[in-house]
């Protein structure tokens, strides 16, 4: 049985992201957030906040604080120049980054609820 | 062809309430709003046009998904909007509309309309700056740094494509409508100005992979560095997300500041652009970040050096 994860930074409780919305973190407190974390069928998907576009590689992908996904919830908008990417494979949908993949990041969950960046290590593989 | 400048840009959106709230935030006039849509209107009448994507009235969307719908070019008078009619009519299907402008392609597939220009002339003062050696920008006890001014765009600025043949579209804004080069970045494409203004360009194309058709930016001209530097810092404090800037380019010396926005574009401010006539001989060069701007900051969050030392 896994024993808590230590050490790891805390993001946000788990039900703070509701069904077809996203949260925005900066975990570095550098001023802007540097990854997102989207809930699609009930399950979360962390990405880096940066476009794969070629030539804007890294660009930030809101348009407003938390704002990472179309009007429905049904995938992730790099309001940059409107790609459109799967949320749970972070595949790009054809358009300006057909074919491109968003940068996963590794969260973990603990039993209680809580979403933490990186990986829980203590966790029997 | 006396083209005068860019009327009117119409975008088909994903989130129509969004766009609405970002556009009326961007500091335009907010006119017609309702769920379908609405207008947004700089000072002299141009403006951005909001409609949801599946508004049948809308010219055909770009197979890429851009929402990049319509850009239409103010003419100086309807016998313009007849020459370019008749011109375009050689080749391609030309729409007469009810009010006497007129709808077809352009060789990348962008719908393109001309009208009678419904730019209002303004008669406003530029921002006023006190030098050293010169008048008075400003007269004693007027001040520079209010930030209580209210910030409403003048114009529509430019738009940018991103094509995939720039020497195609080039050729055909040039041979077709009129346009000069103003400038060139070689890598990238030229910077085109139509007959009827001396603004450094209203159209700037980007050669891009097919896929990626669409609009890179759109903007809107304001009153001066200052405005632009507080329009934006206001724009960032409502939680809008810098793209680049602020900063000043080098070709066409305006003052820039990039935001994204939910119609899946970048959107501009921009202030105190070059203008040229027909004696300009254009520049080219490669494009990089050394050749496009002579600055480029960030903003970061109001600070004083040494604080409150008592």
């Amino acid at each position: 049985m896994a024993s808590e994860p230590q050490g790891l930074p805390f993001l946000c409780w788990q039900q703070q992201i509701e069904e077809g919305k996203s949260l925005g973190f900066d975990p570095e407190h550098r001023g802007r957030d540097s990854l997102f974390i989207v809930r699609r069928h009930g399950k979360l998907f962390a990405w880096r906040n940066a476009c794969p576009h070629k030539g804007y590689e890294g660009a930030p992908m809101a348009w407003r604080k938390d704002a990472y996904l179309n009007q429905a919830g049904t995938h992730v908008m790099c309001s940059g120049h409107g790609a459109l990417f799967d949320p749970e494979t972070g595949v790009g949908l054809p358009g300006p980054c057909s074919g491109r993949v968003l940068e996963a990041i590794t969260i973990t969950v603990t039993p209680d609820g809580q979403v933490l960046l990186g990986a829980d290590q203590t966790k029997e593989i | 062809m006396n083209i005068v400048g860019l009327d009117s840009l119409v975008f088909g959106v994903d989130d129509v309430a969004a766009c609405c709230q970002y556009l009326t935030d961007y500091g335009l006039l907010p006119k017609n709003v309702c769920a379908e849509g609405g207008e947004f209107e700089a000072l002299d009448g141009t403006s951005i046009v909001i409609r949801h994507r599946d508004d049948a009235s809308l010219p055909a969307p770009l197979a890429t998904g851009s929402m990049i719908r319509k850009t239409i070019h103010g003419c100086a008078d309807q016998a313009t909007v007849d020459a370019i009619a008749e011109e375009l009519g050689r080749d391609r299907t030309v729409l007469r509309l009810a009010d006497g402008a007129i709808e077809s392609v352009d060789d990348m597939g962008f719908a393109i309309g001309f009208q009678v220009s419904v730019r209002k002339p303004l008669d406003l003062p530029a921002e006023a700056i006190n030098a050293p050696g010169a008048a008075p920008g400003r007269p004693a006890n007027v001040i520079g740094a209010d930030e209580s001014i209210e910030i409403i765009p003048r114009s529509l600025s430019h738009i940018v494509y991103f094509v995939p043949d720039s020497k195609k579209a080039e050729k055909f804004y040039i041979e077709r409508l009129g346009f000069r080069v103003a400038d060139r970045f070689t890598n990238l494409g030229p910077f085109l100005r139509p007959a009827g203004t001396l603004d450094h360009h209203t159209i700037f194309l980007v050669n891009t992979p097919p896929e990626m058709q669409g609009v890179e930016h759109f903007t809107f001209h304001l009153g001066g560095p200052t405005e632009l530097l507080l329009a934006g810092k206001r724009f960032q404090d409502k939680g809008y997300e810098s793209f680049w800037g602020p900063g000043r380019h080098i070709y066409g010396s305006n003052w820039f500041w990039y935001f994204n926005s939910p119609m899946g574009v970048h959107v501009e401010f921009d202030a105190d652009m070059d203008l040229h006539d027909d004696s300009w001989t254009p520049r080219e060069i490669d494009a990089s970040a050394d050749a496009s701007q002579i600055f480029n900051f960030t903003l970061v969050n109001k600070w004083m050096p040494g604080g409150d030392p008592h």
